[in-house]
């Protein structure tokens, strides 16, 4: 069974003249273990389905699953304790905490999530694959981009989510760099059983993905 | 918590400027309920010491002591019982006989030896009660102007001379030094005729029933309001305070709501991420308290400094139990100042998390 799966998914902005139709009847579905790639250009939806995919936002029409539970029949309490435990975010400005060092970042989920966290062992483990074992003691004003955004990563697996969702991942990254980040990614997915989902318009990420979707005027279709 | 302390500790100078500001109003607001309190101690202190519960006046005397005079026809068919005593008050200048130190303004305080503030209610710092009518017994702080037992003093510009033999503790009223003496040098003092016994009769008794019926009754409390510029001054120290109270909630609101504001994304992020509204409130909440107990640690550390420092002369009294009411009334204050921003929490929509 898909982890999270999208159904008949509309949703519009405004009324009358001003109605814009963002997603048109989308359809979407994850798999543990896999990395989902969902390409379009600016204001193609991508945002919009990445809100929607994780609970930010309710679609004009359809229904999101995660773990078999259905998003719209969930309280916004509830939907907070599912974004918590089951979805990971790794967005395009880092999600860091700008007063919080890196490993003070992780301390805050566990002052927030205090079980199902990754074990100690695991978790260091994460933080050398992804080359931060050393940057505990800094702030991420004192990383590169590259460093943020595997320590954005690292936040984003630490409390042990079903599903990550990745929000332009290697947007001001080089080439070299996108690289690291695709291939981390993919690596996460089949080392550590994740459903990552990643909406970007870098194709450099193509070669990591499993499923490729095009996003394009509001419709969904998938090429890979 | 967590997230609170650890902001401070990494916004040192943003968050140090806001609890210096705290400071300087916590600090105002001590110092000036310190004055408040000494000022109303200097005004009462002597009335206290007599532990006064009721006061007779001339009923034409306007409230004051000092303008009151009672005679004996006021008097006939009563007897003072042993709570009750005559006192004669008048304002005098106090100087040494051989003219060795200043001038000093005091209140002459004319009492009967056989009665019970003589008897009882003039505790001493130092030296004896007055025994013969030639002897004083002065305020403690005439000692800081140079007066010492056994010196010869003079009052007004009468040319008998008398001798101080004690000095009293908290014998201050209407902000000024008493001199205990007879109610004899009382009528001299005052060029009273025969008729006049006293200005007023204090009893250390809550008299219920109204024993000189020609004469105006008042409780300890009314008698103290209605001391010359007491009440006035007392209430303008307490607006003050009032006012300062207002301030600082105002200004822990809006540095708490602007750095909400700053704050915004991080907390649309946090939010995304499943960071529950009510930790970010807590966050919020044990900020202005942090930020609130710090300033107000640093008001009352330079008011400890201020009072070590302050000359003497100067009336600052920090009343513990005062300032506990008033620290635990700031925090109240920023805790409410906090609900302004915890509004902008409570609104804040995760979807600016991906929209940067």
């Amino acid at each position: 069974m898909a982890v999270i799966e999208l159904k008949n998914i509309n949703k519009t902005f405004g009324e009358g003249i001003g109605r814009v139709q963002v997603l048109d009847n989308v359809n979407f579905s994850a798999d543990r273990g896999q990395l989902s790639l969902i390409l379009g250009p600016s204001g193609s939806g991508k945002s919009t389905f990445l809100t929607i995919a994780g609970g930010l936002q309710t679609p004009s029409s359809g229904s999101v699953t995660v773990e078999g539970k259905r998003l719209g029949k969930l309280t916004s309490k509830d939907r907070d304790q599912l974004r918590l435990n089951k979805i990971g975010f790794v967005l395009q400005s880092y999600n860091l905490l700008p007063y919080l060092s890196v490993a003070d970042q992780f301390v805050l989920v566990r002052k927030v999530k205090k079980t199902g966290n990754l074990p100690d062992a695991e978790f260091q483990r994460l933080l050398t694959e992804l080359g931060i074992a050393d940057l505990t003691k800094h702030f991420p004003d004192e990383l590169s981009g590259g460093q943020n955004q595997r320590v954005a990563i690292a936040r984003a697996l630490y409390p042990n989510p079903e599903i990550v969702l990745a929000d332009e991942p290697t947007a001001a990254l080089d080439s070299d760099r996108v690289k690291v980040v695709g291939a981390l990614l993919k690596q996460m997915a089949q080392n550590h059983h994740k459903a990552i989902v990643v909406v970007t318009h870098d194709l450099r990420l193509r070669e990591f993905a499993d499923h490729v979707y095009q996003l394009m005027d509001g419709k969904m279709i998938q090429e890979k | 918590m967590f997230l609170a302390l650890r902001e401070i500790k990494h916004e040192k100078v943003r968050y140090g400027l806001i609890i210096a500001m705290i400071v300087m109003i916590s600090y105002l607001m001590f110092v000036l309920m310190g004055m408040m309190i000494g000022l109303a101690n200097e005004n009462k202190a002597a009335i206290t010491t007599w532990q006064t519960q009721t006061v007779y006046l001339n009923k034409n005397a306007n409230d004051n002591l000092s303008q009151s005079l009672i005679t004996s026809d006021q008097l006939a068919g009563h007897r003072l019982n042993r709570h009750e005593s005559l006192v004669g008050q008048a304002p005098v200048v106090l100087t040494k006989a051989n003219g060795k130190a200043d001038k000093q303004s005091a209140q002459f305080i004319g009492l009967d030896p056989k009665q019970a503030i003589a008897k009882e209610n003039i505790p001493l710092a130092s030296g004896r009660h007055a025994h013969h009518a030639d002897e004083l017994v002065v305020d403690q702080s005439l000692r800081a102007k140079g007066y010492r037992l056994s010196d010869r003093v003079r009052l007004n510009s009468t040319a008998d001379d008398y001798r101080i033999v004690g000095f009293a503790k908290g014998a201050q009223l209407n902000v000024a030094p008493v001199v205990y003496g007879r109610l004899a040098t009382w009528k001299t003092l005052r060029g009273v005729n025969q008729q006049v016994v006293a200005s007023g009769i204090i009893s250390n008794q809550l008299e219920g029933g109204h024993r000189f019926d020609k004469l105006a009754r008042y409780t300890s409390q009314e008698f103290i309001q209605k001391l010359p510029g007491y009440a006035a001054q007392n209430n303008t120290f307490a607006f003050m305070i009032g006012f300062l109270m207002v301030i600082s909630l105002i200004i822990i609101a809006v540095f708490l709501y602007i750095l909400t504001m700053q704050k915004m994304p991080n907390y649309a992020v946090l939010r995304a991420q499943g960071i529950p509204a009510r930790y970010l409130i807590a966050t919020t909440i044990h900020q202005a308290v942090i930020l609130m107990a710090a300033g107000i640690c640093g008001g009352l550390l330079l008011t400890l400094l201020t009072t070590w420092l302050m000359p003497m002369t100067v009336a600052l009294v920090l009343d513990w139990p005062l300032i506990a009411l008033m620290v635990v009334v700031l925090i109240i204050l920023g805790v409410l100042g906090a609900f302004l921003p915890v509004r902008m929490i409570l609104k804040i929509d995760p979807v600016r998390a991906l929209n940067g």
